[in-house]
């Protein structure tokens, strides 16, 4: 076992901390606290954001070197979410284009669509959103019915894909569609396209929260590019499932690292208002930091594994549940001793703003069902971890 | 950055696992149990003594193997509800390794080769083990007190009996300790009260007796979870065969989504248990600052997650789980017994908070 960093990885930690605290001016919290922002002004701060940590080089740092890579270890990448998040970083508005949309290109693209797509995706020039789940198609996601039609060199793309995150803000969607509506997975493509022609209609997506971060986009008979088909025909869900497990490396100490920030604000307004000297309340919050350290403890062991070059195991769907579930625990928990203060939004006079509590409390809700929900996760356990047996 | 165990612990963890199958699966486990009015077998006992594992968490010099190793061998212990009173000896011979003088050295060489029993003795407070007032005193060369809840107290050849002037040594009298025995939820783990009046030898005082006493602590914490994660992965592995094999409505039960959600959720906490165990063990190890603190995770972690485990493991099994002759219970009540002691649930998560760096 060796769970330190090495001298290189602590290096790239304090370079980072130090470039945070020159290049944050403060904690994005504060910007959604900023009444002259909207929705539209937010993405712009974080757009802003993403140019910068890009300008400096800390954007696809693991990616082949003439794609702006600097040869990075998984373990940087996770070092680098993870200080983001403890910092209340504006997130990318293209974490979904980097996340999936990038690595498919550079493991299943051309080179033209490389040298086109890559750039503006890191400079945050061009906003990606993604189009798998469909309202009939979410953890069954081979159901998708979403279909391209052969049209000359080119494609017409007709259905309606939903969950689309920053779908409203986006310019370019890429998506699973059938260019064979039977056979099951060999009959999926992946298409990237440009959101801004006739026959794309997006709609914003009101979520429990208020905010229309989801999109839901409805196509007919709208254009892809014969060039802008990723990988062949047939080949989108091979491609979807390997991206879906790259870069897992990059996100294993993210949650802990953000729920530690949650952590210290709570605790801070407990001790504010004198709740904290309650022995009821120390062994709740007690619980609570248990609960989180473990979880930094799953993601150490997670990473590693990734860093030796292990096949994924169990890891990813264990922790995808531990994250997701805890931050209900810790949000629930959160509202409860604060508090009719708890329940304030951000906004109001009167409400704690470190934590955006009421977006955190609700946030917490979609975490258990988006990227597998802890349903699928937990047949996944079962079946391929657990090999219990099927009917 | 590596999470496995180096060639030299895992090969320990395997040669530990074949060792114990063959000397003391959990059938041994339940013979002792059932039938051994001591809670240990002596021979494997000695034996254990004779390959070194008593003294693994000595210093390298005398044969120990290091916070790591330690705990692979007691999550290996854990698998077959090992009875005995291996984990409080172990820390007792750390505890002597500590201390100066002849006395101390020569109960170290009889515990950590197997020949002698040697065990702390602290706790005074039945309903308390967090209590940490002693009224025990060392005077005259004696000792006076009242100690409770004695970890394989009746059998033990000395004491390392916490006073308030320091940690001193009682041998056991001619006439045997004036000891009452207890009869505990677990079967296997040997407990008594014993009223001490008897000459001893004042081995450590003061900062240096606080510092033993502490690492003792820590050390018995970690070695506590370890434990745990052993049961808990028996506890899983048994249910896995159980309802593979169990059929209701013409297909295995195992089949059912129900079960296999229960199932899902017991890997998903003996997992995190592991990497929170060794986590804590890799930090005691290398003496990191927040070794304490990770311990104190761990533990306060492992009694709740342990307790579900095997209670999913009793209802995976249904009626046959509830019966004497199924082994769950004897993991489900171990994991019982030794959330209660080395710092209860409670406890460690008071000092959790305490020592996080969020407070």
């Amino acid at each position: 076992m060796d769970l330190h960093l090495t001298p290189e990885a602590e290096k790239f930690r304090d370079d980072l901390r130090a470039w945070l605290t020159a290049n944050l001016d403060h904690p994005y919290t504060q910007d959604v606290l900023d009444a002259k922002n909207d929705e539209d002004s937010l993405v712009e701060v974080r757009r802003a954001f993403q140019k910068k940590l890009n300008d400096a080089g800390y954007l696809g740092m693991a990616w082949p070197a003439e794609w702006g890579g600097r040869g990075a270890t998984q373990i940087e990448e996770a070092i680098l979410k993870a200080e983001l998040a403890a910092a209340d970083a504006p997130q990318s508005p293209n974490a979904l284009g980097l996340g999936l949309c990038a690595p498919a290109l550079i493991h299943h693209g051309t080179e033209a669509q490389r040298k086109r797509f890559l750039p503006p995706m890191l400079s945050c020039d061009e906003i990606w959103c993604q189009g798998f789940s469909e309202p009939g198609a979410g953890s069954d996601l081979a159901g998708i019915r979403c279909k391209a039609e052969p049209d000359g060199d080119d494609f017409r793309i007709t259905g309606q894909k939903v969950w689309t995150t920053l779908g409203p803000w986006s310019d370019w969607i890429f998506l699973l569609a059938r260019t064979d509506m039977e056979d099951r997975h060999g009959g999926i493509t992946f298409f990237l396209m440009p959101i801004d022609q006739p026959g794309v209609e997006m709609r914003a997506l009101k979520q429990i929260s208020g905010e229309s971060e989801f999109g839901e986009v409805f196509f007919d008979n709208a254009l892809a590019k014969g060039e802008h088909v990723v990988g062949k025909l047939g080949e989108g869900w091979r491609i979807a499932m390997t991206v879906l497990g790259f870069e897992r490396g990059g996100s294993t100490l993210l949650p802990a690292a953000e729920y530690s920030r949650q952590l210290d604000g709570l605790i801070r307004a407990l001790k504010e208002n004198g709740q904290f000297e309650r022995d009821d309340v120390r062994e709740k919050v007690g619980n609570l930091i248990v609960e989180n350290e473990v979880l930094r403890a799953n993601g150490l062991r997670s990473l590693a594994a990734v860093a030796q070059g292990l096949p994924p195991g169990a890891e990813s769907s264990i922790d995808k549940i531990f994250w997701s579930e805890y931050h209900q625990r810790l949000t629930d928990a959160a509202v409860e001793l604060l508090g009719p203060q708890g329940q304030l939004e951000l906004r109001s006079p009167g409400a704690h703003t470190d934590v955006h509590w009421m977006h955190q409390f609700l946030w917490s809700r979609a975490g258990t069902i988006y990227s597998g929900s802890s349903e699928i996760q937990r047949n996944i356990i079962a079946k391929r971890v657990l090999q219990m047996p099927t009917k | 950055m590596q999470f496995e165990l180096n060639e030299d612990q895992a090969l320990l963890k395997a040669s530990t696992r074949e060792m114990l199958a063959a000397e003391s699966p959990i059938t041994e486990s339940r013979a002792v149990m059932e039938d051994n009015p001591d809670g240990y077998a002596k021979k494997l006992y000695g034996e254990l003594g004779e390959l070194g594992y008593t003294g693994i968490l000595q210093s390298d010099d005398n044969g120990g193997m290091g916070a790591i190793a330690f705990t692979a061998v007691l999550a290996e212990m854990g698998r077959v509800a090992f009875p005995g009173p291996f984990l409080d000896v172990a820390i007792a011979v750390h505890a002597l390794e500590a201390c100066n003088g002849d006395t101390a050295a020569r109960w170290r060489d009889g515990a950590s080769s197997g020949n002698k029993i040697v065990v702390l003795a602290r706790g005074e407070n039945m309903a308390s083990s967090d209590d940490a007032s002693v009224a025990s005193q060392f005077a005259n060369g004696s000792v006076t007190g009242s100690k409770v809840f004695v970890p394989f107290g009746a059998q033990a050849d000395a004491l390392l009996v916490e006073t308030e002037q320091g940690l001193a040594l009682v041998t056991r009298p001619d006439a045997g300790w004036n000891a009452t025995p207890l009869t505990t939820l677990d079967h296997a783990q040997r407990f008594c009260n014993i009223e001490l009046d008897d000459p001893a030898s004042l081995l450590a005082e003061g900062s240096e007796a606080g510092k033993i006493l502490d690492d003792a602590a820590r050390l018995g914490a970690l070695g506590a979870t370890a434990l745990m994660l052993g049961c808990m992965e028996s506890a899983l592995e048994a249910s896995l065969k159980y309802t593979s094999e169990r059929k209701a409505f013409g297909v295995p039960i195992g089949s059912f989504q129900g079960l296999q959600h229960r199932a899902a959720d017991m890997l998903i906490k003996t997992e995190s248990t592991r990497a929170a165990v060794y986590r804590a063990a890799w930090a005691e190890e290398n003496s990191e600052p927040d070794a304490g603190y990770l311990v104190s995770v761990a533990k306060a972690w492992a009694g709740p997650a342990g307790r579900f485990v095997c209670g999913q493991a009793i209802q995976l099994h249904g009626g046959v789980g509830y019966t004497w002759e199924y082994d769950i219970h004897m993991w489900f009540k171990r994991i019982k017994t030794l959330e209660q002691f080395y710092g209860s649930t409670r406890a460690h998560v008071e000092a959790a908070l305490l020592n996080s760096p969020h407070v």
